[in-house]
């Protein structure tokens, strides 16, 4: 007889899929930790203004399951906090996780204080860098847990302190520093999701080097309420509202030179933001560039009304070509509209949205673990380590709604783990 | 409106076969002609040509002035989501399409395919050694001219070269003009387009284009072919004045003296003439860009497989001929002044045998591209389907 093994469960990454798979599995009655890099739960799903197909907000979703783990005790969470070193085996891994300092705890009450002193400011990642925060931050306007953070990159510290002498609730430590926190655990799910394929590398597009080229995550930032734009869409270059927008689609991907993959969700979410638009600009006109249109099953409803819109032109032809006009910031993108035979030059528009694909986070960052990953770096569905599962975009490129039928099925693997011998 | 097709299989395989293997990759996003420099924007190539090869529709390839149109920049190649290549597959489609204007057609086929490599370079072999055993000249350490020199006119006199060369080349002419004749009414009959305005404008044009090199400039992965082109290109000039002039010297020389008057003392005669003389100073800068050239284009081409393709067979024979042409034709002289008969000999035998495969053959090999692509260039001229600039 062995000795009794550990009954808990790891989970890394607090996007939608981690969090659904360490809810589900708590809710089973299992020990779960879940671990995240960002001060925030939610990973890309928070960035999104709304689903497809039904259009609606993400917020409904993760609010039910940040409820769920709030009411469940069993549920332990760590944000700004990384794998650092695992060993052991199944039933028995001994892992090492690092928890990089916030320099705020949890006597935070979201009071806004500190910002209103901070004299320093951070780019935004959360909106792609397309507004500006203060050092000392609300991560987002739904960040859960509900807590401000401090970018060290750019606080100046013990120098400054402002914030410190503001905080009535001594909830700001400049002096905190990164622990090691020592887990025990018998399964562990992956649950690292994706970033944005970087358009930068795609040298024909123009992505960082024309300011009104931007990506579909950063067009879901400039649609939301909560976003730089407070939900109106304008353009980056001048502020103003396009009335001429042009997608392209397989911006990098399907492409040997960048991610040779389709990543099955970015035709569809083209036409969600073709919606966007034309709510807000009942006129403007809208171009959709492809190879082709992917709208699998009952995703070609979308499709089809789309191609009822008239404002809505689909051309079949890659865009290749993108060309600004400096003084106006206008852009010129080119394809061959492969049904007409002409090669089009002259369609201005005065944004660009390129619909890239998504790459996971292990294309560049590898687990410390012997994990096994395919040629883009997604992790193998059989991991080849036992007692180590994956889920959502770390497996694939999918939709949220595909990603937590894979987060439930880790749910019930990291159990069948720990409970098979 | 629905067309029926007929796909020819074995067409696919040659295009496959002849350097165009990544065809079938191809999946139409049409990055390619976008990414082209050097395409019209009505029907721009090379997508639709990618279909045409991929469905072996060959009948819309052939008589297509676009297949030349293209310079094979590569661009397109480099920015291909597939690695389908649409340069290596138009450069096959160009081979296929010499081949099938060629007259006699059978050796259309065989400078295309290694196989006929060796009969090919076996009939100049087998004349020029008939020739020579029939002269009696096989004991080369004997051969001299009246001064004791190694002298190639001793070897083999003027005559006897000229006698293959002359009919060889008028055959090559001959060749291509019917060749060129019969893609050109091809394409008049296939686009349904008849050339308007003056063709002459178009020839003086398109000449103009070709010798400034100008399309070669709008390429972007592959720009550094344009000073290799140019390299080759001029030094052929150069060497076909030289050959020109070689020729006044010595029937201007044996003309003047049939006739019974003193030849003109810059009539210099029979070869070999001296350093200082001016066809030498032509013959040999030409020869020393032809070498730097062909290295040229040789390191290009291996420097660019990743982006641009490795190129086929028939491309590598006739820089592989090129380059022998040149290297022989060095050594011949360097081995001569150097005085070591037999070697020189040898090596001058050897550069017969490789410049009778460019004449006899240049209907049939790449050498053909510079009648047919400027022929496409003022056929789309005077259509008026030509790049804008």
């Amino acid at each position: 007889m062995t000795a009794e093994k550990t009954k808990s469960i790891l989970v890394v990454g607090g996007g939608i899929s981690g969090i659904t798979t360490a809810v589900e599995a708590a809710e089973v009655g299992y020990e779960v930790t879940l671990i995240e890099k960002n001060p925030y739960l939610g990973g890309r799903v928070t960035q999104l203004n709304k689903y497809f197909p039904k259009l609606c907000p993400p917020n409904c979703g993760l609010e039910i399951n940040f409820r769920r783990i709030k009411n469940n005790p069993r549920v332990k969470i760590y944000t700004v906090a990384e794998i650092e070193k695992i060993s052991g085996s199944e039933g028995d891994f001994d892992v090492t996780v690092k928890l990089n300092p916030r320099y705020v705890n949890e006597n935070c009450t979201a009071c806004n204080a500190c910002v209103e002193v901070c004299p320093v400011e951070r780019p935004n990642d959360f909106n792609f860098g397309m507004d500006k925060t203060k050092a000392i931050y609300l991560p987002q306007d739904f960040a859960f847990p509900l807590r401000y953070v401090i970018d060290d990159k750019y606080c100046k510290k013990a120098e400054c302190a402002k914030c410190v002498d503001a905080c009535t609730y001594k909830a700001i430590d400049l002096n905190m520093k990164a622990q090691s926190l020592p887990l025990k655990v018998g399964s562990i799910a992956w649950a690292t999701g994706w970033n944005p394929y970087d358009a930068s590398k795609i040298d024909n597009l123009g992505f960082g080097k024309y300011q009104n080229v931007i990506i579909n995550m950063m067009m879901e930032r400039l649609a939301s309420q909560n976003g730089p734009t407070k939900g109106k869409i304008l353009r980056p270059s001048d502020g103003k509202e396009p009335s001429r927008i042009a997608f392209v689609q397989c911006a990098g991907s399907r492409d040997e030179n960048h991610l040779p993959y389709c990543s099955s969700v970015c035709c569809l979410a083209s036409m969600k933001q073709a919606t966007y638009i034309r709510e807000q600009y009942p006129d403007a006109e809208v171009l959709i560039f492809y190879i082709d249109i992917r709208t699998p099953a009952r995703a070609e409803r979308v499709y089809l009304r789309a191609q009822k819109d008239e404002k809505i032109k689909f051309i079949k032809g890659k865009v290749a070509k993108i060309e600004e006009d400096p003084s106006t910031k206008d852009l010129t993108v080119t394809a061959e509209d492969a049904l007409t035979l002409q090669k089009i030059i002259h369609e201005k528009v005065n944004l660009v949205v390129l619909a890239t694909g998504m790459a996971p986070n292990t294309k560049e960052w590898k687990a410390p673990a012997e994990i096994s990953y395919d040629t883009d770096g997604f992790i193998l569905s059989n991991t080849g380590v036992a007692g180590m599962y994956a889920a959502g975009c770390s497996l694939k490129p999918i939709d949220v709604y595909s990603s937590v039928q894979t987060a439930t099925a880790a749910a019930l693997k990291t159990i069948q783990s720990l409970v098979r011998r | 409106m629905a067309e029926q097709i007929s796909p020819d299989l074995g067409f696919v395989k040659d295009v496959i076969a002849g350097g165009g293997e990544s065809l079938k990759k191809c999946f139409q996003c049409a990055t390619c002609s976008v990414v082209c420099n050097l395409t019209p924007d009505d029907k721009p190539f090379p997508r639709k040509e990618m279909i045409y090869a991929q469905w072996g529709l060959k009948d819309k390839l052939f008589p297509n002035p676009d297949i030349w149109l293209c310079h094979q920049c590569s661009d397109c190649t480099a920015y291909c989501p597939r690695g389908a290549k649409p340069g290596e597959v138009l450069n096959a489609v160009r081979k296929l399409s010499i081949e099938n204007y060629s007259v006699p057609r059978f050796l259309g086929k065989a400078v295309g395919s290694p196989g006929s490599l060796v009969p090919l370079l076996a009939i100049p072999t087998v004349i020029f050694f008939i020739i020579l055993a029939s002269l009696g000249h096989l004991n080369l350490d004997a051969i001299r001219n009246e001064a004791g020199k190694i002298a190639y006119s001793s070897l083999l006199k003027s005559y006897y070269i000229d006698g293959v060369f002359v009919p060889i080349f008028l055959f090559a002419v001959v060749s291509l003009a019917i060749g060129v004749s019969r893609y050109w009414k091809d394409m008049i009959r296939a686009t349904g387009i008849k050339p308007k305005g003056s063709i002459l404008d178009a020839i003086t044009s398109t000449i103009g284009e070709i010798l400034a090199h100008k399309r070669f400039e709008k390429c972007n992965v592959t720009i550094d072919r344009k000073l290799a082109h140019m390299l080759v290109f001029f030094s052929f000039i150069g060497l076909a004045i030289t050959t020109a002039w070689a020729v006044t010297y010595l029937y201007g020389y044996e003309i003047m003296h049939a006739m019974g008057k003193t030849p003109y003392p810059w009539l210099l005669g029979p070869s070999p003439y001296p350093l200082t003389d001016p066809v030498k100073w032509l013959g040999n800068i030409s020869a020393l860009a032809l070498l730097i050239g062909i290295t040229l284009v040789i390191s290009n081409r291996k420097k660019n497989t990743e982006k641009a393709g490795k190129g086929g067979y028939y491309d590598w024979l006739f820089i592989y001929i090129v380059f022998a042409i040149m290297a022989t034709g060095i050594l011949a002289e360097l081995v001569r002044l150097a005085d070591i008969a037999i070697l020189a000999y040898v090596i001058y035998f050897a550069h017969l045998v490789v410049v009778f495969f460019l004449f006899a053959y240049a209907p049939f090999s790449k050498m053909a591209h510079m009648v047919y692509r400027a022929t496409a260039m003022v056929f789309a001229k005077a259509t008026e389907r030509d790049v804008q600039s």
